[in-house]
């Protein structure tokens, strides 16, 4: 025979309606999310990586200074490499944006079509649909640089350009003012002036692990080097605009899931809070039922199941909508910040542990554990009711003073202790995901406001040195070419300053990532950097300062990129700086430090443009918009989370304040029933009842906030850190506290509506009957 | 059989310290009606509930047909409860999201031969109520039902705390009719705990217990039908 208790689920499902309702919303909505998230980012993630073999991704590239003829191709290609020309022009569009034009590809780093048409005229041009996104372009509408005007046939992605790096060097890419497309070979031909001479190479044997990888291309370099004058060189591993996407997709997987079983054992709270009060309300029952022979596992059991349904029927439409409705969000956040090839779903069996099973198992353990507890008491103490642990349950003394409403409050509060400890604990969850969806807009917008006035100078031009500079075997053609490069990099701009410049890397550390310090050698009376540098003296920028923690007297401990070398600089003072994670010291020291020579400068700061130095001298030149790249980045792939982050915030504080408050109505009914009965208008009991939580959510909310800014500022660091180079300095203004906790309030005065509903409801015979 | 030997129970400590049982010796026949019979704090409910195995004694002990229950570990002592007893309460104790007929169910799942169900709803009076929810009955059906959900299981010793405490006088002799035709019908021994002098005649044994102690055992030659109870 089926135990008969079963055919209570049903029906309690039925006169617990909005409560079960609420719950498999939640659930619904955080286990679809995340479903849908780590399909799309495994789909994403295997599109991204079949990507290198499906269009022939190539395995580093390089520009000549001059054209390859075809006895030097040989040459090179003599040394186990298949080259393919990969040229470009970089137009200037008068929507202010670059677009690297190049021609077609058949053979290496092919193009996937997005949507329309690839060019099939000289006038067509194919663009990058993420660049045409950011701005406002689709198929049939033209671009211009001015002299020339091309149709856009489709929109595309290029393999090698998942990322929208123009240079390597930037410290982040920026798919809006910065883009790709192709055109017809003719088309190609159409363009005016040189082509960048780019060369594309795969190597004839696939190198079998990264550091023959690494050795190849470091050979592959000095062949190269012996035979052509190289402009640039950039081995696939070291390309950014390829490899940034793969290294980014699947660094927010871990957040995703610890958010999902943050709020499963919420809602397992949530459920056994609710369950307990059941407990309470049933112990009669419970006392009969053990007397006759049902044992403390059929109970817990029969009590679990319901939870333990609901979160797998929650898991099963979750997971359904999350391959559908949640996987094209998720996967549109990703279409947001790189420009990936189409994607072919695969179903995830590491998805469905991570949603499906864990959540059921957290909901199982935390309820058994739960329900354990509750019902490990004897028959007899369920039949006369005698629910409490402790030996003698003594009323908690109030002074007599206070008025008889206040203390009524504070019993309802010290009865109702584990309702309000779970509704605190999911005020403060729902306040960092507040927090977190209202703060970060800001924060970005902030930063970009403030940099122009933080910048060091409105230009810094980084110069290019080329490198036959430093060619050991040609040392007197090396001599002229520097002498050479010293003239032509002088400038007439009287603004212009010099500095010495040398980049670092800050020492990995487990997950952490290392990333690039620019070491800044300052001139003495700098009009630039306000300070005055001793011998000894290193100054960190307070970007740098607020992202490693560090202070005057740490010492920061920087490597070599690509060598062991590693350098200690010890910090005596921090400069307010906040645009680059950078070191500055004296021009002279710095020079002594890494043997640059004693006129040896890197580039120039300077309020003014600098015009007279060739372009091809410039490495790289930082502005306002090079700057804020970062946030403008951040802006763009975060700003669909942030309104999804924000409102499950609120659907999470509305379903636990409703629950909690609708728990200790139900749990108060025949006292708020006895109460009518001796005259009290609902109107009185609601100010007992609803007010009470009412003061309880003020308290909550406003306890909550230096704990959730704490939460917020070490997950912030704690993101930054492992998922991205730079910093973005983190400010909570008082405005967002103020925004939280007035939307608190509101969310809360809607479920008071609720809930005097409930208690007008409550009928007067409720205190009449006896325990049925 | 059911044995208790030299059956001790105190609550409370030190100064405060009660003793509700002392020194209590009994044996009840299988199939007997037996009434423990007393006034307010006498100790009977405290020794139903130890018969029961749902609280336990300081001392003594209690055996059924030779097995020592203070050997029972708690798992068996669920197990003793499931196979062979049934509990009547003075609160009736229902499942309120359950219907009548499905209340007794609850105790037909406990039993491996349980009763029929449509037959024991017929004795019961309840045919006619099966479907409905215990805040549909009345307070004289409510205990039906509970006894209902008791006797289906088809218990050796059906135990009875109080069963008519809540009910008025003609309901009361109504359940008092029905336990009677359960034990003759069904064969169960019948442990009745009650305040009521009157009750005492309708039993095969009688114990009337005072201050802890068995004051006296009375043996009924001639037994009168729950019909003919007067108080």
């Amino acid at each position: 025979m089926k135990n008969p208790l079963r055919k209570r689920h049903l029906r309690e499902l039925r006169t617990d309606a909005g409560k079960y309702i609420v719950i498999f919303i939640i659930l619904v909505m955080s286990i679809s999310f995340v479903s849908g998230f780590l399909v799309a980012d495994g789909s994403m993630i295997r599109a991204y990586d079949e990507s290198f073999e499906k269009y022939n991704i190539e395995d580093g590239k390089f520009t000549a200074e001059h054209r390859l003829n075809r006895s030097q191709k040989r040459e090179i290609e003599a040394w186990g490499v298949q080259l393919y020309d990969l040229f470009y022009h970089d137009a200037d569009l008068t929507n202010g944006s670059t677009l690297r034009i190049f021609a077609e590809r058949t053979e290496v780093d092919r193009v996937c079509l997005m949507e329309g048409d690839m060019p099939q005229s000289a006038g067509e041009i194919a663009v990058d649909r993420m660049y045409a996104d950011n701005n406002s372009l689709k198929p049939g509408d033209a671009v211009s640089d001015g002299s020339h005007e091309w149709v856009i046939s489709g929109l595309v992605a290029l393999s090698d350009y998942s990322t929208m790096f123009s240079d390597n060097t930037d410290t982040m890419f920026d798919a809006t003012t910065f883009g790709v497309g192709v055109v017809t070979a003719d088309g190609f031909a159409d363009i005016p002036g040189e082509p960048v001479r780019c060369y594309a190479w795969k190597y004839l044997q696939t190198p079998a692990d990264e550091q023959q990888e690494h050795d190849l291309s470091e050979d592959f370099m000095a062949y190269l080097n012996d035979r052509i004058v190289l402009k640039n060189y950039l081995p696939r591993y070291a390309n950014q605009a390829i490899v940034f996407t793969g290294d980014d997709m699947g660094s927010d997987r871990a957040m995703m899931e610890v958010l999902l079983y943050i709020i499963i054992v919420i809602v397992a709270f949530v459920f056994a809070v609710t369950m307990t009060n059941t407990i309470t309300k049933e112990a009669t029952v419970i006392g009969t039922l053990r007397a006759s022979g049902f044992s403390r596992n059929e109970l817990i059991r029969h009590y679990m199941t319901m939870p333990v349904i609901v979160t797998l029927i929650s898991a099963v439409i979750g997971n359904i909508l999350g391959y559908t409705v949640m996987k094209n969000l998720c996967a549109a956040m990703y279409y947001n910040s790189y420009s990936l090839p189409t994607y072919v779903t695969i179903w995830s069996p590491e998805a469905f542990v991570k949603t499906t099973i864990i959540p059921i198992i957290i909901m199982t353990v935390v309820n058994w554990l739960i329900l354990y507890r509750s019902l490990s008491l004897r028959p007899l103490q369920f039949l006369r009711h005698d629910l409490s642990r402790r030996k003698k349950k003594r009323a908690v003394r109030l002074p007599h003073g206070l008025p008889f409403m206040q203390r009524f409050r504070i019993r309802i509060i010290t009865q109702n202790l584990a309702n309000y400890l779970t509704l605190f604990a999911g005020i403060l969850f729902a306040n960092i995901l507040l927090l977190f969806g209202f703060g970060l807009p800001m924060i970005l917008e902030d930063y970009q406001n403030s940099l122009s006035d933080n910048m060091l100078s409105n230009y810094q031009y980084i110069l290019s040195i080329p490198s036959d500079i430093s060619d050991e075997d040609h040392r007197l053609e090396s001599l002229v070419s520097g002498m050479k490069f010293l003239s032509d990099v002088e400038t007439d701009n009287p603004d212009a300053e010099k500095f010495s410049a040398y980049n670092l890397m800050t020492v990995a550390e487990d997950d952490i990532r290392s990333e690039e310090i620019m070491l800044y050698g300052i001139s003495p009376d700098s009009r630039y950097v306000h300070a005055s540098f001793g011998p000894e003296d290193a100054y960190i920028s307070q970007s740098l300062a607020d992202k490693y923690d560090l202070e005057p007297g740490d010492v920061l401990r920087l490597k070599e990129k690509y060598k062991k070398d590693t350098y200690e600089v010890r910090i005596t003072g921090v400069y307010s700086y906040e645009a680059a994670l950078c070191v500055f010291m004296d021009r002279t020291r710095l020079n002594k430090m890494f043997d640059l020579g004693e006129e040896t400068f890197a580039g120039y700061f300077s309020d003014t443009e600098i015009t007279d130095i060739a372009e091809d001298h410039i490495g790289t030149q930082i502005d306002y918009q090079s700057l804020t790249k970062v946030s403008r980045q951040l802006d763009l792939s975060m700003g669909s989370m942030m309104d999804l982050v924000y409102a499950f915030a609120v659907v999470i504080f509305f379903v636990l304040m409703y629950l909690m408050t609708k728990t200790i109505i139900e749990k108060n009914a025949q006292s708020i029933s006895m109460i009518k009965i001796l005259g009290y208008s609902p109107g009185e009991i609601s100010r007992l009842y609803i007010v009470v939580t009412f003061l309880a959510v003020i308290a909550f909310m406003l306890l909550s906030m230096p704990i959730v800014t704490r939460a917020i500022i070490f997950l912030y660091k704690y993101m930054i850190l492992r998922e991205m180079t730079g910093w973005i300095p983190i400010h909570l203004k008082p405005g967002l506290y103020v925004k939280m906790f007035v939307l608190g309030l509101l969310t809360y005065t809607l479920v008071a509506v609720l809930e005097y509903r409930r208690i007008r409801k409550v009928p007067m015979s409720e205190a009449l009957k006896n325990v049925e | 059989m059911l044995t208790l030997k030299g059956i001790e129970k105190s609550f409370g400590e030190g100064a405060g310290r009660v003793t509700v049982l002392k020194n209590i010796n009994m044996e009840i026949r299988d199939g007997s009606f037996c009434v423990l019979l007393g006034p307010s704090g006498s100790g009977k409910s405290t020794l139903l509930n130890i018969i029961g195995g749902i609280d336990t004694c300081d001392a003594g002990e209690i055996a059924i047909d030779g097995r020592a229950m203070s050997d029972m570990s708690e798992k068996e002592l669920t197990r003793y409860r499931r196979r062979h007893l049934g509990y009547i309460f003075q609160m009736y104790n229902l499942i309120p999201n359950l219907t009548v007929r499905e209340n007794i169910e609850v105790g037909a799942y406990l039993s491996d031969h349980p009763l029929d169900l449509d037959e024991l709803l017929s004795t019961l009076g309840l045919a006619e109520h099966q479907d409905k929810l215990p805040n549909q009955l009345s307070g004289g059906q409510q205990q039906r039902t509970s006894i209902g959900r008791a006797v289906i299981k088809n218990p050796d010793i059906l135990l009875c705390d109080e069963p008519t405490g809540a009910l008025d006088y003609q309901t009361s002799k109504d359940i008092l009719k029905l336990i009677e035709t359960v034990n003759q019908k069904y064969g169960n021994t019948v442990i009745m705990v009650t305040h009521n002098n009157a009750i005492k005649d309708m039993a095969d044994e009688v114990v009337m217990l005072h201050d802890g102690r068995i004051r006296d055992v009375i043996h009924n030659r001639v037994k009168t039908a729950a019909e003919d109870l007067e108080w």
